[in-house]
């Protein structure tokens, strides 16, 4: 199931996925235009900033492929699996030929880290070709005192950014680019109306696709084509199967996804930041401009890594309702394990509500490396269905 | 305590030889059972602390409280740890993430933690801990404000965090600049938010226990621990000057981090002073810790709880001894904050803020290594990788690598200091004989021509 012929005959979901695919291109293209690219590491880089500062703004990604010998020698066993492979990219020299700058967020403990090393790494050897760094520290709980600090926080970052543009970025222009932004947000959340619900016209991969490809391409670019893919999608095949909304793990591709369709299940929602918590909330215009950055990515749903327990419970019921979900897949990385934390009360809130769930605890990365999860995803769409567990 | 347990393959038995090792010992246990007794007689507020918690408004507040990671050596000392991964497990529970720093919420599901058994023995580590009613933590890590927040859950306690920064000064002579100059040690802004965090804490203890924070009670706390950590001082640099070594770290871990535990009181300065004077004692008649000390090894990693007996191993043979941990040196390097009276609040948030850094992030802790393994002669270090948990993760590269490049020979290994399955002691006992053989006689012999 997965991609169907229907989203292939689509011009606009076409173009997403060879930005997709081909994730360097929209980046080379900046560059070749004299555009400065910077790569975000982390999921709360402010890209209002990095747009209004004239910049191309790029995700940075994984390497299923690639040998880890270089990152083996600086990252503890500790570091997830996909962090090392990202690690490895920006030190190997790839992200050095291809970004102008790294912005790096405080996301989660393992991304802190790596700010740390990449840090100390080029005190002592400078010779590293590692773009230039910024670390963005936020705070991430709500309190007045943590929303103050968080203004100076973005600040800081505004001036980093005048810096590496050699000029000022202006409160219109932040307020411009914050528009672009919520067009492109607004696009998206239409799209996702046809995943949700009784009715739904566009798999869980093909989502990943019209998602994901916004983090390697023009902004306008991506929200036209998303609202075209959203005009095709209404006539696209309604989706038959159990539907599931997947909570944990970030997936930079779609190998899982893929599993989990082939075992008829319908994946209506996730709550990643390759998924649906990347276009959640706007950007207030009517803040001033700094308050306005803060705003949204303080008090967008929570995640995972930077919320409590109980505030993960709520985030989890509001949004397996909001897409009309009927189960839960739970997937954890081996060494990505904080969400386990959340996942006994979670799931006794989602039995309280007669809401299926499965747990896949300590996996492999990449998604090929696990024996059984195709026979596991199986039988737990045969118990959706209301057959034998 | 956890250090007292013989490790399952140690073969060679632990000497203790400081009374202030004993004293510290025997104090915590009278300690806690007088605390307990306290908050179940007054009924009156109990906190449990994350170790990174300033605990130092609590001492000032007189709000009883013990510190998270504390408990958690009880509780293996106590022999809780199969047990509490059992009720991990049964609540749904990783038992095998953060279970060190869980075991405090482990107990928390424990339905017998209060009874005694058909003997009349208590069921719980030491009968269990009061039921809190304040649960604290900072956000060091992602994984404190869930087992906090559990662990207030479960037992219907207030639970309160306060946030973490990262640094972007990263002075390289953090150790010259903490006792005095600590303004120049961090960014203002940092320090700012921290006193920031430290009066909205106050406040809020204020308010749910009734309790004034008298700021000339913290100045008097203050300067107790000032104290304490001067004598702590004056025992590491006492301990680097001498040749041979008085002690080793099997006399001074315990003797320091269990009074640690308590400072701020009038009790652990003078028990830090006991612990000077007593080293100082030995270091004046010239007792050699090894008499035929030979080579000088640093420690670099938690204690080695459960078999304290592999530090002794190279005595023998290789006069090879273990001189130095961080338990002692932090102590000397890292608490004391002077001129604590022109602020209280801003020197305690200038000790609190920086002990992840100090700890946790190249360059503050590589650099510190190598003034620390300069000042005290060491001839070969011997480094633990914590390797279960993001939190402790340290940059275990640079720290090796900014030694090795100081000349100083680094045997680094993964290891996990409270798992006994983790550890096989002749393994390791072979890995360091041929580290000492190969890496630290002939640097030694190096340095001496």
């Amino acid at each position: 199931m997965s991609i169907r012929s229907c989203a292939m005959e689509s011009k606009a979901f076409l173009a997403l996925k060879d930005a997709y695919d081909h994730r360097e291109k929209g980046a080379a293209a900046a560059r070749a235009a004299g555009v400065k690219v910077v790569g975000e590491l982390g999921f709360d880089v402010p890209e209002e900033l990095v747009l209004a500062a004239g910049m191309f703004p790029v995700r940075i990604y994984a390497d299923p492929g690639k040998s880890l010998e270089e990152t083996d020698k600086y990252l503890e066993y500790s570091f997830e699996p996909v962090v090392r492979a990202q690690f490895e990219k920006i030190i190997d020299g790839t992200y050095g030929s291809q970004l102008d700058y790294l912005a790096i967020s405080n996301s989660t403990d393992v991304i802190i880290r790596i700010f740390l090393y990449l840090r100390e790494l080029k005190r002592v050897e400078p010779e590293k070709p590692v773009p230039p760094i910024t670390f963005i520290d936020w705070l991430f709980t709500r309190h007045r005192l943590h929303q103050m600090r968080d203004e100076f926080v973005i600040d800081l970052f505004k001036k980093q950014l005048e810096e590496w543009a050699g000029r000022e970025i202006t409160d219109e222009q932040i307020r411009e680019a914050g528009a672009v932004l919520n067009e492109n947000r607004r696009a998206l959340r239409q799209m996702a109306q046809l995943r949700h619900g009784q009715e739904v016209r566009i798999s869980g991969s093909e989502a990943m696709v019209i998602i994901g490809a916004g983090f390697f391409m023009d902004k306008k670019e991506h929200t036209a084509l998303v609202k075209q893919v959203t005009e095709d999608a209404k006539s696209w095949p309604v989706l038959e199967g159990p539907r599931v909304f997947y909570t944990g793990a970030n997936h930079e591709d779609l190998a899982l996804y893929e599993k989990i369709e082939a075992a008829g299940l319908v994946i209506v929602g996730e709550d990643t930041d390759w998924g649906d918590r990347s276009y959640d909330r706007d950007y207030n215009p009517e803040l001033p401009v700094i308050r306005g950055v803060v705003d949204r990515y303080l008090f967008r749903e929570f995640s995972a890594k930077k919320a409590f327990v109980s505030q993960r419970v709520e985030a989890l019921d509001r949004e397996v309702n909001a897409a009309g979900a009927e189960g839960v897949i739970f997937y954890t990385n081996q060494y990505d394990e904080v969400a386990t934390w959340d996942m006994p009360k979670q799931r006794k809130s989602l039995e309280s509500r007669g809401i299926k769930h499965i747990t896949f605890g300590r996996m492999q990365w990449p998604v090929s490396r696990n024996e059984g999860l195709d026979e596991k995803l199986a039988a737990f769409a045969q118990e959706m269905k209301g057959g034998a567990q | 305590m956890a250090q007292e347990q013989k490790g399952t393959a140690s073969k060679s038995a632990v000497v203790k030889k400081l009374k202030a090792t004993k004293a510290a010992s025997v104090y915590q246990k009278q300690w806690f059972f007088g605390m307990k007794e306290r908050v179940e007689r007054e009924g009156g507020d109990f906190a449990v602390l994350n170790a990174d918690v300033p605990m130092e408004i609590f001492r000032a507040m007189d709000i009883p409280f013990v510190v998270n990671q504390w408990w958690a050596a009880i509780c293996g000392a106590k022999r809780m740890t199969r047990k509490y991964f059992g009720l991990m497990q049964e609540n749904g529970y990783r038992p095998d993430l953060n279970s060190y720093d869980a075991q405090a919420l482990a107990e928390s599901f424990d339905p017998d933690d209060k009874k005694v058994d058909a003997d009349g023995n208590p069921m719980g580590p030491w009968g269990g801990l009061p039921t809190p009613t304040i649960s604290i933590t900072r956000l060091t890590g992602d994984v404190q404000s869930k087992i906090f927040g559990l662990l207030a859950e479960n037992y219907g306690a207030d639970l309160y965090v306060i946030e973490n920064t990262i640094a972007r000064t990263t002075p390289l002579n953090w150790y010259e600049l903490a006792a005095d100059r600590w303004e120049e040690m961090y960014d203002k802004d940092r320090l700012d938010l921290a006193v920031e965090e430290l009066k909205e804490l106050i406040r809020w203890l204020e308010m749910k226990t009734g309790k004034m924070m008298d700021i000339n009670k913290l100045e008097y706390v203050m300067n107790l621990i000032n104290e304490q950590e001067g004598y702590y001082k004056k025992t590491r640099d006492l301990i680097a000057s001498c040749h041979p070594v008085p002690v080793t770290v099997v006399d001074t871990i315990n003797a320091v981090m269990q009074a640690q535990w308590q400072r701020g009181t009038e009790w652990a300065v003078e028990h830090a002073k006991s612990l000077y004077e007593e080293v100082k004692a030995l270091a004046d008649a010239g007792v050699a810790a090894v008499p035929n000390e030979k080579l000088r090894l640093m420690w670099i990693g938690r204690g080695m709880w459960q078999d304290f007996a592999f530090y002794q191993r190279f005595e023998e043979k290789y006069g090879a001894v273990f001189m130095w941990s961080m338990y002692l040196a932090m102590g000397a390097d890292a608490y004391i904050r002077n001129n604590v009276e022109e602020d209280p609040l801003r020197a305690l948030a200038a000790r609190f803020i920086g002990m992840e850094d100090f700890l946790h992030m190249p360059p503050w802790n590589s650099s510190w290594f190598i003034q620390q393994a300069q000042q005290n002669d060491i001839d070969g270090v011997v480094y633990m990788i914590p390797d279960n948990d993001i939190q402790a993760v340290e940059g275990s590269y640079f720290i090796k690598k900014a030694l090795e490049d100081a000349g100083i020979p680094v045997l680094a290994f993964h290891g996990d200091p409270v798992n006994p399955r983790k550890w096989n002691a002749e393994t390791m006992t072979s890995l360091v004989d041929e580290f000492i053989e190969t890496r630290v006689i002939p640097a030694h012999e190096k340095k001496e021509r």
